[in-house]
């Protein structure tokens, strides 16, 4: 049994993407719904699914109220921070193909920016299972995304030999991206090498330009049946695979105890799954949203999913080969580097643009897109591709 | 608003000394025990009254209004002006002699001064100063008090941004514990880095957990680690800021040669010289009173130099300071300000709860000095006040003999340093 090519996501909806939304995050979640539900064609009172971040704070049924949906039939969160985006659509795939739900929406919204920023260092600690793996690090001043992945990052250039300056080439990519992209907040904003290698710590090895923005704003995706989708105001992207996944002993950020640094197993699981259950390879897909909160992971999923072999990534991106016009362009909208920070939301609505071939930085001859979700937690992908 | 200020201060400090009126009670036995029980102070004041109590006579209590003061015109000119922010920052005690119980006390106030516009960690500010006096039935001053407050602009506080803690204060990253992680803290405590091992498999693990992931089993116990690794990976933290540390500093990755990884910072040696490979030992570093950290140093490095003193010496004192200490000292004080004893009221204002009045703080520092010097006969109180003394806090207060006629105080809670004191002793002690 699979649910692979029985659901399609038919409508995309988001709010601007700001430093200050200035308006509350229940808004945002109300607004970027709303917008998805209208893109598809359809009207509130069609929706009876609802899915979630564990980490978002408007609850199902406070965006049910605003959006005045009539009930619910099928709600759902995903944890593990920015691991969850695809995971949401996963969710929504399952209730559709099930039966439990006719029309699911996914959403994320947040001020991240204006609000509760993640990458400030936080010295609260519980004794949950959480709480215990956050207390063998935070009393170091170990406290900060940044710095988990730094750690793997080092190790990475150590066992490669890779440098800061192929963690450059993806920032210069995306912002390059981002700078033909009206959506994206780096709009008009190209990088250069030298100003990426200029750009102050953060946390050695990772220079500020190795971080993504820190966004407001919220995005929201319509899923439902690929018979119901062909019959909406959008031509269907449909969920050729979906896929949820973990590593070895693993734990938020902290995969550091037992095998190699220089690798994402989670994603690796992920992919392994995508491509089986979509019958795809890596070769079947003209461009990847691969989430890009930090630059070094990006070139670790090129990896983990089969785009090129361990330690290859560097040569991989090279002259451009994630760029525009390269072999496998990636995030096409400028990813979370150059667009915004909605933790990975956006990457899925920019998967959904290039397969309708309606994105500003349109792909030529788009049939199938994979999407990633966060990485060095547990994580999720989605393989979207056009009805045939 | 500069100019008028100064123009006010200079015409408030020209009218010299107020009629501030008559001290509710005489100096008394009833009061004075509320004092000492409230404050756990040991005195016996039979003959006379703490010195520290002097402010306490002419407290107006609960149902009389507070009399107008003589800062009250420039501190609203202040607080029109946006300085609406306020905090004591002195208090300065200074006693002709010691009351006896029975005698009946009146008090005057007159006005210091004002400063500024200073630029402060608080904000850009004005400090004002005032004076109180207490006269005997003669006429006769008894003791005079310097107070001085910071009246400033709130400034708009970086989003995320947190204060860091004075040096001295409780160390802020603390580790959650739980029953399956008690045992390596012990093993801090008693100075072993333990990791755990199945007691049927024998597999070492860490981090810890309750059941083996080989053999399911959940008995446990530990191996005590020889203490030396290699870097296998590591940072150099650089930003944000993160409470308690100060960047850069150095985070690795290290694989103990029991074949176990361990998370921890590198000590000992400049950031830019550690390397992945790098052989390191165990060390202990001592974080406050209560938090020690396994730490790594490189392997042929010297022993860290010994812990700077901690903010408690041995012989410091530590007062729990419970929701009854702060209300029953507020009250002993006869200090009904809402702040010292309803929650609510204090969040409302922007504190995290009720906190430590001033006058028992006083009466603190004065402990303290007795303490260590038995039977002295104090001069004068001078104190500046930092970080609030909240509820929930632990006040660890300790004291230094400087010479013959002089002890200072100093007063920590985990915020950083509660307030700082210099007492002088009457020659003739």
């Amino acid at each position: 049994m699979t649910i692979s090519g029985k659901t399609a996501i038919a409508g995309i909806g988001a709010t601007e993407f700001s430093k200050e939304s200035g308006r509350s995050e229940l808004r945002l979640a109300a607004e970027a719904c709303l917008a998805a539900i209208k893109d598809a064609g359809l009207s509130p009172s069609d929706v009876d699914g609802l899915v979630t971040f564990t980490a978002d704070s408007n609850s199902e049924i406070a965006v049910q109220r605003e959006l005045g949906i009539p009930g619910l039939r099928f709600f759902s969160r995903v944890d593990y921070g920015g691991g969850a985006a695809c995971g949401t659509v996963a969710h929504a795939a399952m209730a559709v193909a099930s039966g439990q739900a006719d029309v699911v929406v996914c959403y994320r919204a947040f001020n991240e920016r204006s609000g509760h920023r993640f990458g400030q260092a936080s010295p609260s600690s519980r004794a949950d299972s959480t709480g215990l793996e956050f207390s063998w690090h935070l009393p170091y001043g170990f406290a900060t995304p940044a710095a988990w992945v730094a750690m793997q990052a080092r190790r990475y250039m150590h066992e490669y030999g890779a440098t800061s300056e192929d963690f450059g080439r993806v920032a210069v990519a995306m912002r390059k991206h981002a700078a033909t992209n009206p959506a994206a907040w780096f709009h008009g904003r190209p990088i250069t090498l030298e100003e990426h290698q200029a750009s102050r710590w953060i946390v050695d090895p990772l220079h500020l330009l190795d971080c993504c923005q820190e966004s407001d704003g919220g995005v929201a995706v319509v899923v439902t049946s690929l018979e119901r989708a062909r019959d909406l105001a959008q031509p269907p992207a449909v969920i050729e695979a979906a896929a949820q996944g973990t590593g070895p002993d693993q734990m938020m950020m902290f995969g550091y105890y037992t095998g190699d640094l220089a690798a994402l197993p989670a994603m690796g699981a992920v992919g392994d799954q995508l491509w089986r259950r979509s019958g795809l390879t890596p070769a079947d897909v003209q461009t990847a949203i691969l989430y890009d909160h930090f630059t070094p992971f990006v070139l670790v999923q090129l990896e983990e999913l089969g785009f090129c072999g361990r330690g290859e990534a560097r040569d991989y991106i090279r002259d451009g080969g994630i760029e525009l016009g390269g072999r496998l362009p990636v995030n096409p909208n400028g990813g979370q580097l150059g667009e915004a920070y909605i933790h990975g939301m956006n990457g899925i609505a920019e998967g959904v643009r290039q397969v309708r071939g309606t994105s500003v930085n349109q792909v030529p001859d788009v049939r199938n897109v994979l999407v990633t979700a966060g990485t060095g937690v547990p994580t999720s992908g989605l393989v979207l591709g056009a009805a045939g | 608003m500069h100019q008028k200020l100064m123009e006010l201060a200079e015409r408030l400090a020209a009218l010299g000394e107020q009629p501030g009126g008559e001290c509710p009670d005489p100096v008394n036995t009833a009061m004075i025990r509320n004092w000492t029980q409230a404050l756990g102070d040991p005195g016996a004041w039979d003959d006379a009254a703490p010195p520290a109590m002097i402010q306490v006579w002419s407290m107006p209590g609960l149902s009389r209004a507070k009399g107008p003061s003589v800062a009250d015109d420039p501190l609203r000119m202040l607080n029109e002006h946006g300085y609406t922010g306020v905090v004591a920052t002195n208090c300065e005690q200074t006693y002709d002699r010691y009351l006896k119980i029975g005698e009946a006390l009146t008090s005057r106030m007159r006005f210091g001064g004002i400063a500024g516009p200073k630029k402060t960690a608080m904000g850009e500010g004005y400090f004002v100063t005032w004076y109180q006096s207490w006269y005997d039935e003669n006429d006769e001053r008894v003791a005079e008090m310097l107070f001085r407050i910071l009246k400033f602009q709130p400034r708009q506080r970086a989003g995320g941004a947190k204060a860091k803690p004075q040096a001295g204060g409780r160390y802020p990253l603390r580790p959650a514990i739980g029953k399956d992680t008690q045992f390596y803290w012990d093993g801090v405590d008693a100075g072993e880095l333990r990791i755990q091992k199945c007691a049927d498999c024998g597999a070492l693990r860490h981090p810890p957990g309750p059941m083996c992931p080989q053999c399911h089993s959940t008995e446990r116990t530990y191996a005590v680690a020889s203490g030396h690794g290699t870097v296998h990976s590591y940072v150099v933290h650089h930003h944000p800021p993160v409470p308690g540390r100060t960047p850069p500093y150095v985070v690795a990755v290290v694989e103990l040669d029991e074949g176990v990884r361990v998370v921890g910072n590198v000590n000992g040696c400049p950031v830019e010289d550690v390397r992945v490979g790098m052989p390191v030992r165990l060390i202990f570093e001592r974080m406050d009173d209560e938090l020690t950290l396994p730490q790594w140093t490189p392997e042929g490095a010297p022993d860290p130099a010994p812990a700077p003193e901690p903010a408690a010496a041995p012989d410091g004192r530590r007062v729990e300071l419970t929701p009854t200490f702060v209300i029953a000292t507020a009250l002993a004080t006869r200090d009904f300000t809402p702040v010292h004893h309803d929650v609510a009221i204090a969040k409302a204002q922007g504190s995290k709860d009720i906190f430590v009045n001033i006058l028992t703080t006083m009466g603190l520092v004065q402990r303290c000095a007795l303490d260590l010097a038995p039977g002295a006969v104090l001069e004068s109180i001078a104190v500046r006040l930092g970080a609030p003394a909240y509820a929930g806090d632990v006040l660890t207060v300790t004291g230094e003999r400087v010479d013959d006629r002089t002890i200072t105080v100093r007063g920590t809670v985990s915020l950083g340093d509660h307030v700082t004191a210099t007492v002088r002793l009457k020659g003739d002690a």
